[in-house]
């Protein structure tokens, strides 16, 4: 039988952490329009 | 040694001093030195703090904790990047804001004076003290392993090895201070990034791949390939607790001080993230790839005397030329330096701001605080380096014991004075002196609930403390609360 990862670390393994990625990228995106729009 | 080693590791070493001496002409006075008079751009404040947070247990600690433990070790690293997110996110702008509002203080006992108008100067002294005591601690735990590297790279003797990597060090931070710290952090982030990138792909490409990696470990023993396997929610809940002590940690919450602007913020942000998730990817399968690899051989193969901590450096030099290879060395030793030399940083401001200029010498002149803080580096430095004679001392565990007391010590406290407009000056003293003895007391006994890491509930009886005192006295005065509302308006 070919070992592999359990699904659940799988999903602790590559959620989690690029989600914090996508939420910089985001909030990068945002607060940049926002500053944009103070500084009109 | 062999010269395409040393030639590698020299080249890193000048270009390391001669940032030092670039930025030795630049500081004229103790705002300079210490916070680099808050001129820093997003990108070098992004990667000066993941490189600052970062130390040698990113390419030393966390591998061999995940050859040792497999993927049940994942829970520490998603603590940390969750923990460094939060931190950015929340306390960068408002500490940025805020500390220069609050008499342009530049650093963190400076602040809590100046934000709660604390006159007895309790504040300062008591957050002054904690800094010295656990950056002594955190700063050898990086001699220790810079040393490990030279020992087991060169095969120096250990106490050479120390006093070398001592030098080194001392010569830059003495010479450029907050600058010469960001920038050369800077670049020692760029070299952490790219070992951290190549090591891992190159060891699973030999293996075959993604896959025959995961099956050879599974072979080693498919427990590591269990997230769950062998942890209990205390050991899950304290591993993720590891991110509460962000909000505490001086020399990477400084680079927030420091930063040229808070429009700057949300690019640092994604670059200080993007970089932190991909370098602790990197370190977590250099650790799992390193299961398969050296396990394999039986018995543990090279890694079986218990020097698991080494693993990222038998790959180095197993896998590439001695010139990759002696990059690969200097990423380590980047990784180290550019932890100490700012905690040395952070702690020479604690001497040279807080004691000397806060107590003993009010009207100093500039050039005489900088000499102050540059001697202080050298005073710190040796203390630490005392403290690190005894090689036997694991990384991980001294880290730990730092980590946890600046995140207690504070984290609630600095949370509560930025974003809690009714805390007192009472409610932050009860706060800070709450969180250390928490964590030290709770690191006494080991068993039952004292299993769980001491940050836990060092961080929430300090918080707790600090609500509770707050609310007990007197509603902070007018010049307070008008400041609060003023940063709130920024």
């Amino acid at each position: 039988m070919t070992e592999t990862l359990t699904a659940a670390t799988w999903f602790w393994l590559l959620v989690p952490m690029p989600i914090l990625i996508i939420l910089s990228c985001i909030t990068f995106v945002t607060e940049n329009r926002k500053q944009r729009r103070n500084r009109s | 040694m062999t010269i395409p080693t040393l030639v590698t590791f020299l080249i890193y070493l000048v270009g390391m001093f001669v940032i030092g001496v670039i930025f030795y002409k630049m500081t004229n006075n103790l705002s300079d030195y210490v916070l680099g008079g808050r001129k820093l751009g997003g990108a070098v404040a992004a990667l000066s703090a993941g490189a600052s947070d970062m130390s040698s247990w990113l390419l030393l600690g966390l591998p061999g904790a995940m050859y040792l433990g497999g993927m049940s070790e994942i829970w520490l690293p998603i603590g940390l990047a969750t923990g460094a997110y939060l931190n950015w996110q929340f306390m960068a702008r408002r500490l940025r804001l805020y500390t220069e509002a609050a008499g342009d203080s530049i650093t963190i006992p400076d602040f809590l004076e100046n934000r709660f108008r604390d006159k007895s100067k309790l504040l300062r002294m008591v957050s002054a003290v904690f800094i010295l005591i656990f950056f002594a601690f955190y700063a050898s735990s990086g001699l220790v392993g810079g040393a490990t590297l030279f020992q087991n790279s060169f095969g120096w003797d250990y106490t050479t090895a120390l006093w070398i990597g001592v030098a080194v060090i001392i010569t830059y931070t003495f010479l450029g201070g907050f600058l010469a710290v960001s920038w050369t952090d800077f670049f020692q982030g760029i070299i952490m990034f790219l070992a951290l990138v190549i090591v891992p792909f190159v060891a699973i490409s030999e293996l075959g791949g993604w896959r025959e990696t995961i099956s050879a470990v599974g072979t080693v023993d498919p427990s590591h390939l269990d997230a769950f396997a062998g942890t209990s929610a205390i050991g899950i809940i304290s591993l993720l607790a590891w991110g509460l002590g962000y909000f505490g940690q001086p020399h990477i919450i400084t680079r927030f001080m420091a930063i040229r602007s808070e429009e700057e913020i949300p690019k640092a942000r994604l670059i200080g993230m993007t970089w932190m998730v991909l370098s602790l990817f990197g370190a977590i399968f250099t650790g799992f790839v390193g299961i398969a690899y050296f396990s394999a051989a039986g018995e543990g193969g090279a890694l079986a005397d218990g020097s698991h901590e080494t693993v990222f450096i038998l790959f180095s030099q197993l896998l590439f030329n001695e010139w990759i290879s002696g990059f690969l060395l200097a990423a380590i030793l980047a990784a180290i330096m550019s932890t100490i030399d700012s905690q040395l940083l952070v702690s020479s401001s604690a001497l040279a701001e807080d004691f000397y200029k806060g107590y003993l010498r009010p009207k100093a002149s500039d050039l005489e605080l900088v000499w102050v803080g540059r001697i202080g580096v050298v005073a710190i430095a040796l203390i630490a380096t005392v403290l690190a004679y005894n090689p036997d001392s694991t990384v991980l565990e001294l880290v730990q014991y730092a980590w946890a007391g600046f995140g207690a010590v504070f984290g609630p406290v600095l949370l509560l004075a930025l974003f809690w407009r009714r805390t007192t000056m009472g409610g932050a003293l009860a706060g800070m002196l709450t969180g250390g003895v928490t964590v030290i007391l709770w690191a006494l006994p080991s068993e039952g609930i004292f299993a769980l890491y001491e940050l836990v509930p060092g961080f929430i009886f300090a918080g707790i403390a600090v609500i509770i005192v707050s609310l007990m006295q007197k509603p902070p005065n007018k010049e307070i609360t008008e400041e609060f509302d003023k940063v709130d308006t920024m």
